[in-house]
């Protein structure tokens, strides 16, 4: 039997539907069918269970995906990079870019029946998106004020990017102002049952467990959701997943639910999906890190050749199962908008590594260059090993490695706290939108002390910091692009932090599970489209 | 009996202390703390609110007047507020906790039972066939890791012969009646049970066995067969009771690891204890959640082995006589 990896799988809907343009066949009668109604989605993915089922601060991937099928943003992003309505039906600049005119849907209600109105929009704004959750974002947010029952108009103090603005309002949650006013929003209780406007309903959740959430009958988009309710099961062990799936247990996981072996295993039956889109808003990575405040890694030089004499194809391959790629960039290589694909590829070579090393004043003595502290970050299980191979990279070119592979709390603490590395093994999930979430890796601004995921290296780099600072303003999305890829070319020279291999985030689910919609992040999906042909 | 019961109930009160101080100092040792996690989670930048989140979670005290406060907290019956899940820790606890005790006694259960039946034909037919068998048997459960075990009958009996769950505690919304829950729940419980039991089963057989061959060399036994009892009762009356001392004290000593045991177990059956919520909690530098499971758990192991001491003054008349 023909073996249905990823690559067989698109080539091969790929040639059908080239025949059924070709032949004349009705092409949209293979690619569309009939949503059918009824039935429980069961769902899992590959990450812990959420501390809470709405962290308003985010929290990770784990109550991302709990939070979202009950509380929904104003836009959503699809996987085309294109933006589509959700909450707002018309989100429209100024001339100048320097305000937006939010025009709200009508005749949506809150699960608890009360109308949902511009004040909430205007509360989630104040309260919620600048102090909380979208603080960097909105730095130049000045204002948000009603114009009129269904719009309200949001002001910055500079010209404000189109694609900026709309990406981040995709990202921000709208919440109820009569239950929130008032109160702590981080703390608040009420995020364990949380009241929105999505599409399922919070009914249960048994810790340890399951969320268990019902159909909103009331939905805004009349005849969805198709599924009468929704089960997110928390399940800690991969392998125990896969059987479960097979079992007939579980009918979908995101993010890497079963082991990578697994994934081929079960896709090569008729029963089971496994596909890569729904990514594109957090395409995983593993990431290298050179901190420039220690001596020999500040060097440039130094960090290329460290990525010439790192056999990232082999990481690729035995460590990820060949479910990944090695990056050139820190954008990802999915990005339809920004990734610059014309950047230096650092291929596997220890002997040019040498020289290099040789060249930059390292030569070998008695058998050894220098001593390099690595961490591997302990939140996921690869990177341990991703640290075996660059040791025994490193070490064949006369660099002495000691590997630490901390645990989270401990690898955040070195990493962000103390910046007690020289080279950091950690991850990146990238985004579409550069600024600031992406860009706070390298800007200046992105050093600060403690907080996590952002400039921890040190690097400072005052073209870099221009570029970041034009990219926030610029509201011509062609100069835009430019100045993306200016940005990465400095990067890919002075390699502060860059991509070692981009991770191949895998959904698998029965093939009974249909509608799961062209999405830029499946996980953030409020899942209202998929239903179950059975 | 009741000044022993009052003995042991004193007992505790030092043991949980020993346990906060103990682990609260652990929690401070580790690298990392629960606001790394928090800031790292919420993506906190701002300094200002780093520093409230401090004051907020109690970290802004000297660690000697953040435990002191806990133990009086914890004497008072309040166990904390978790921050991280947004809810009093005792709730949150008493929420999974159930579920581990459940599934720590049927194993215990199934590993008493199986493990002592086992132990006594072992040791009857000692030498024979029968001993070999459940001596390779009792190897083989010992060294199987649990986990290995419970996926191996997760694959045989869930996925090939689709004969039980595979994981969980009940079926999820379904409500089959109050007998019909328990069958359910009963159901999803063999698997998870058998794969912790099964190893525990392994000990108590080789302790059983070699407990009963011991106790079959001594003189009273010679002097009851000698005075012409049956062998049957000459075992149940007279060895299995004088054999069960070494059960009963193993039998203490292994309810604090059969709880580390769960831990494995949950993880694989998907079953909603305090396994999961322990792990997730010191990788997350949770204390209030670590020191709050830490001290339940102290508390029920106390408890247990309160009602081991009391079947063993019952079984063996020396300890009444002291």
């Amino acid at each position: 039997m023909t073996k249905l990896t990823r690559r067989f799988f698109l080539s091969t809907t790929a040639a059908v539907t080239l025949a059924a343009t070709t032949l004349s066949l009705p092409g949209a009668v293979l690619a569309q069918e009939t949503p059918k109604s009824g039935g429980t989605l069961v769902a899992t993915w590959g990450g812990f269970e959420p501390q809470a089922v709405f962290v308003p601060g985010g929290g990770g991937s784990s109550p991302l995906i709990s939070s979202t099928k009950i509380l929904e943003p104003l836009i959503r992003m699809d996987g085309s990079a294109e933006f589509i309505p959700v909450l707002a039906t018309e989100v429209t600049p100024s001339e100048d870019y320097t305000t937006y005119d939010i025009t709200i849907r009508e005749s949506v209600t809150w699960h608890d029946g009360t109308a949902f109105t511009v004040d909430d929009v205007i509360f989630s704004a104040n309260e919620y998106w600048l102090p909380i959750v979208a603080k960097a974002a909105l730095a130049n947010f000045e204002g948000i004020e009603k114009v009129d029952d269904t719009t309200v108009r949001m002001t910055f103090s500079q010209p404000t990017p189109e694609f900026f603005i709309k990406n981040t309002l995709s990202t921000s949650l709208v919440l109820p102002k009569h239950i929130y006013e008032g109160s702590e929003i981080a703390t608040n209780p009420i995020n364990n049952t949380p009241v929105g406007t999505g599409p399922f309903k919070f009914k249960e959740w048994v810790r340890g467990s399951h969320i268990e959430y019902e159909k909103n009958a009331d939905y805004w988009d009349e005849g969805k959701p198709y599924v009468d309710g929704l089960v997110l099961r928390y399940w800690r062990d991969a392998a125990s997943r896969a059987a479960a799936m097979e079992a007939g247990e579980l009918m979908l996981g995101v993010f890497n639910p079963i082991p990578a072996p697994d994934i081929d295993r079960l896709s090569e039956t008729e029963d089971f999906v496994a596909t890569t889109e729904g990514y594109l808003g957090a395409a995983w990575a593993s990431t290298i890190e050179f901190n420039s405040r220690r001596d020999v890694v500040k060097d440039p030089a130094v960090r290329q050749a460290i990525m010439t004499a790192l056999d990232r194809q082999l990481i690729a391959d035995v460590v990820y199962f060949g479910r990944a790629k090695p990056g050139t960039s820190f954008v990802s290589s999915v990005n339809p908008m920004f990734y610059d694909d014309d950047l230096p590829t650092y291929e596997y070579d220890p002997d040019k590594a040498a020289e290099m090393l040789d060249a930059a004043g390292y030569p070998l003595e008695d058998g050894k260059r220098f001593t390099v502290n690595v961490l591997a970050a302990g939140w996921f299980e690869e990177n341990g090993k991703v640290g075996q191979f660059v040791k025994q990279n490193l070490e064949d070119i006369g660099i002495e490695v000691n590997l630490t592979v901390p645990d989270r709390a401990s690898s955040l603490k070195q990493i962000y706290g103390d910046y007690d590395y020289d080279i950091a093994l950690s991850n990146h999930a990238s985004q579409v939108e550069q600024v600031p979430k992406q860009t706070d890796y390298f800007a200046t601004s992105g050093i600060v002390q403690g907080a996590a995921f952002r400039n921890a290296n040190g690097y400072s780099n005052p073209v870099v910091d221009e570029i970041v600072a034009k990219m926030a303003v610029e509201t011509d999305a062609d100069v835009r692009v430019e100045l993306a890829h200016e940005f990465q070319e400095i990067l890919a020279t002075d390699l502060p932090i860059t991509i070692l291999v981009e991770m191949e985030s895998t959904t698998v689910h029965s093939a009974m599970v249909k509608g799961l919609g062209d999405r830029a992040d499946i996980s953030a999906d409020s899942w209202s489209n998929a239903w179950l042909d059975k | 009996m009741r000044s022993l019961i009052l003995k042991r109930l004193v007992q505790i009160i030092p043991l949980i202390l020993g346990v906060i101080v103990m682990n609260f100092a652990l929690i401070q040792l580790a690298p990392g703390s629960l606001l790394d996690i928090m800031t790292s989670e919420q993506q906190v930048t701002d300094p200002a609110t780093l520093e409230r989140m401090r004051e907020l979670y109690g970290l802004d005290k000297p660690p000697v007047v953040q435990l002191l406060r806990y133990i009086y907290s914890v004497f008072t019956l309040d166990l904390g507020y978790s921050y991280r899940q947004n809810a009093p820790v005792l709730d949150i606890i008493l929420a999974q906790l159930p579920s581990t005790l459940l599934l720590m006694l049927v194993s215990i259960g199934i590993a008493v039972t199986f493990g002592m039946i086992a132990g006594v034909i072992a040791s009857v037919k000692v030498n024979t066939f029968w001993d070999v068998v459940i001596s390779l048997a009792a190897v083989f459960f010992f060294a199987a890791p649990t986990f290995w075990l419970g996926i191996m009958l997760i694959i045989v009996f869930s996925v090939w012969l689709g004969w039980l769950p595979v994981g969980g505690m009940a079926t999820i919304g379904v409500d089959y009646g109050f007998f019909g829950n328990i069958v359910d729940v009963i159901e999803h419980l063999i698997l998870p049970s058998l794969s912790l039991g099964l190893f525990y089963t392994a000990i108590y057989t080789r302790v059983m066995r070699a407990s009963m061959l011991e106790v079959f060399s001594l003189d009273f036994v010679r002097t009851a067969r000698a005075k012409g009892l049956s062998t049957t009762r000459v075992i149940l009356a007279h060895v299995y009771r004088n054999a069960l001392l070494p059960v009963v004290t193993l039998l203490g000593l292994q309810l604090g690891t059969v709880l580390g045991g769960s831990v494995v177990i949950e993880a694989v059956f998907s079953w909603p204890g305090i396994g999961s919520l322990m792990l997730d909690s010191v990788m997350s530098r949770n204390y209030p959640v670590v020191l709050g499971v830490f001290v339940l758990s102290a508390v029920v192991v106390a408890i247990a082995n309160l009602l081991v001491d009391i079947a063993y003054y019952r079984l063996d008349p020396r300890i009444r006589k002291r």
